[in-house]
């Protein structure tokens, strides 16, 4: 086991974090570390908005970054099951992202 | 057009075609009730407690494959659909379920009747709005409903503030005709490399099984499911959940799998060297052990949720994307690749199978060995249920043995004509799911196979059937028990019946139901049964409630051998295995 860092672009909307935070122990999987933080400045993410056809306004989005400590074959699913809440737009690991529900090989955010 | 929030509300629920909605009011409702009572083209379902209410939006859902509709009041009615949506949530069912809340200045505040209704459904929803702001009620409707009726199906909950639904302030209204979540797409059409891969691996295999489940139905792809069949003519099972998606009474059908699955089904996909696994997710009482899981079999999993694939069971081909658009592009596919398949090669296969089915199959005919000298069986029964109705009727079921009975015995060639609770396993489903297949199909024969346990979860929606004359007809499945507890209590616990039984406290039925203005026919020897089932449904206008006595002691068989068995570990009766 070892320590892993998730990557989440996501809406800022009241209630988003708790079912991110809520998913983690539902499933079983523990939160070491967890930093949110509105993007203001979306210039680093420009190629979400390119791919999405749409300018996010500042403070629309969150980034929110987590560490937990998961075996190496939870994290396929973990990936999976956070993609799957309707608020994420885009979430990654070390080697893979998913955008708007799409898989990429790499490490996107 | 400028309206209010309450009407807004009602307004876009009329704007989705909602014919029903199943409910109960109170306090932070009553604006909301009040636009009820206003307009025609909704009719409103008032039945007697709010989880009968979610489960009839549920039966309603599963039937007609379009949303349920749930409407309940803040704090103890919200509580009270907790139940009905987890059982939806648990199998994919679409349902919106609108709470009433405390004023939002309330909020916060352990206002009367305030819970947190958000973080109680939380991990039970597909998602949840909180409407903030009249002007925002038409889009999070529309969200709401595209939603729960997209991708992987499930419930969606919208909890409206009091305030937000106030009479006195008005806003524009303008129901939107289109939607686009930027943050939620769904796959639906599948990759043509992966579909491709999936045709390569029908063609190599020798002993492929298709294991189909609740996702074909939800996705409406029982006709290409049957399309690819035709074609490649390989065995079919059927999850719990997925039964009627492909025909029980044809040849290929080998009947449903896992826990209490059929002896040819388990070990048709313990041999296969191809499972071909259509929008079914592997779960427990399917895999047994998932390491001893069907050890030689290529996996090729389809489905529309990227979280299922994989999860229990490692695919080696996963085609994302709607099942039912899948299907069409695997049988494009074939279709035009005809003369490679030698079908032939599958003789082998198909005669093992038969030696299997013969072996240890199910005995559909128990139902003409019957003598007053021996106690009515439960499997009997249904086989008399099922020829009574012709195998055409809408059943849904609850939770124990008679559920398992009720799967194996009536053979569903349609989907959607078997409403059960299969993910969360909920007693109490059968009667209000029942009431939600009859407003949807009055003209079509509608029974709930249920058990005494399970009825009396539920039963106060008697008095709804009788308030909105729903002719259904009920089977009691008698055997004075929790037969499933106690069937599990015999094999693991020594036969120590710790709690199961009621002593002599059930009430007598048949005056039970007739004092809500219901029929009630009671059957306790073989000689009344096929006799009183037919009476039953030969009344047609009435709520037949028929309690029949059946044998306490009857288990269900198969049933997998657990802890670490794998699924050609069966106990096929009492004290015999496989
Ligand atoms: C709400 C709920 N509580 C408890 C259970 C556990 N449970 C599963 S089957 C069963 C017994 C059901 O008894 P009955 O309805 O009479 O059916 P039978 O097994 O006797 O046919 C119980 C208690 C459940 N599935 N649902
Ligand atoms: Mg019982």
């Amino acid at each position: 086991m070892i320590e892993r860092q998730l990557t989440l672009i996501m809406e800022n909307k009241p209630g988003a974090l708790a079912r991110v935070v809520g998913l983690f122990h539902q499933r079983g999987y523990n939160i070491d570390s967890l930093h949110v933080d509105p993007i203001e400045d979306f210039t680093r993410y420009k190629f979400i908005e390119d791919e999405l056809n749409i300018k996010f306004a500042s403070h629309e989005v969150s980034r929110l970054i987590i560490k937990t400590t998961v075996e190496d074959s939870l994290m396929r699913q973990i990936l999976r099951q956070i993609n799957k809440l309707i608020e994420v737009i885009a979430v990654s690991d070390d080697e893979s992202t998913y955008l708007k529900g799409i898989l990429r090989d790499e490490n996107l955010l | 057009m400028k309206l209010a929030g309450n009407d807004m509300l009602i307004q876009s629920l009329i704007n989705e075609g909602v014919e029903y909605i199943f409910g109960y009011p109170g306090g932070a409702a009553l604006h909301i009730y009040d636009s009820i009572f206003k307009q025609k083209e909704m009719q409103h379902i008032l039945v007697r407690h709010e989880q009968g209410a979610t489960h009839a939006a549920d039966g309603y859902a599963r039937a007609t494959g379009k949303p349920g509709v749930v409407m309940v009041t803040s704090g103890p009615g919200a509580t009270n659909a907790i139940t009905g949506i987890a059982t939806a949530f648990m199998d994919s069912i679409p349902m919106i379920v609108i709470s009433g809340q405390v004023q939002s200045h309330l909020i916060g505040t352990d206002a009367f009747q305030e819970t947190d209704m958000i973080g109680i459904s939380r991990p039970i929803v597909k998602h949840s709005f909180t409407v903030d702001h009249q002007k925002n009620i038409p889009q999070i409707v529309k969200e709401a409903f595209h939603i729960a009726t997209s991708g992987r199906q499930g419930p969606v909950v919208i909890d409206i503030p009091k305030d937000i639904t106030n009479p006195d302030d008005l806003f524009d209204y303008e129901y939107p005709s289109e939607i686009n979540i930027r943050s939620y797409n769904p796959p639906i059409e599948p990759e043509l490399s992966q579909a491709e891969r999936v045709v390569n691996a029908i063609m190599d295999s020798k002993k492929p099984v298709i294991y189909a489940g609740g996702g074909t139905i939800s996705s409406n792809a029982s006709d290409e499911l049957r399309e690819l069949n035709s074609y490649i003519d390989v065995p079919v099972t059927n999850t719990l959940m997925g039964l009627g998606v492909y025909p029980a009474t044809d040849e290929r059908f080998l009947g449903m799998l896992g826990m209490h699955g059929t002896y040819q089904a388990n070990m048709a996909m313990h041999n296969a060297d191809l499972i071909l696994a259509i929008g079914a997710r592997f779960d427990d009482r399917i895999t047994n052990t998932p390491e001893k899981f069907a050890p030689k079999a290529k996996i090729v999993h389809f489905d529309v949720d990227h979280s299922s694939v994989s999860k229990i069971i490692e695919a080696d081909i996963a085609v994302f994307g709607q099942v039912k658009n899948s299907l069409q592009l695997i049988n494009s596919i074939i279709k035009e690749r005809l003369d490679e398949l030698d079908k032939d090669k599958f003789d082998n296969w198909h005669k093992q199978i038969a030696e299997w089915k013969k072996l240890h199959g199910l005995n559909h005919q128990m139902y003409k060995e019957e003598s007053d000298a021996n106690p009515i069986l439960p499997q009997a029964a249904v086989q008399h249920i099922y020829h009574a109705s012709h195998g055409k009727a809408f059943v849904t079921s609850d939770v124990g043995q008679h559920q398992m009975f009720a799967a194996q015995y009536y053979h569903f060639d349609e989907p959607r004509k078997w409403i059960n609770s299969g993910g969360l396993g909920t007693m109490g489903f059968g009667l209000p799911s029942a009431m939600g297949v009859k407003l949807a199909y009055p003209d079509e024969e509608v029974i709930c196979i249920t058990g005494e346990g399970s009825i009396q979860m539920c039963i106060q929606e008697l008095s709804t059937c009788s308030q909105y004359k729903l002719p259904i007809k009920i089977f009691n499945i008698n055997n004075l028990s929790l037969g499933m507890v106690k069937q599990w209590q015999d094999m693991n616990y020594e036969g120590r019946h710790s709690s199961i039984s009621y002593e002599d406290s059930l009430p007598d039925f048949k005056s039970l139901v007739e004092s809500y203005g219901h029929i009630g026919i009671k059957i306790t020897k073989n000689s009344d049964l096929k006799a009183g089932i037919e009476k039953a449904f030969a009344i047609k206008d009435k709520l037949v409630f028929v309690d029949i006595y059946v044998d306490p002691n009857e288990h269900v068989y198969p049933m997998l051998v657990a802890p670490n068995g794998s699924l050609k570990d069966m106990w096929l009766s009492k004290g015999s295995k496989t």
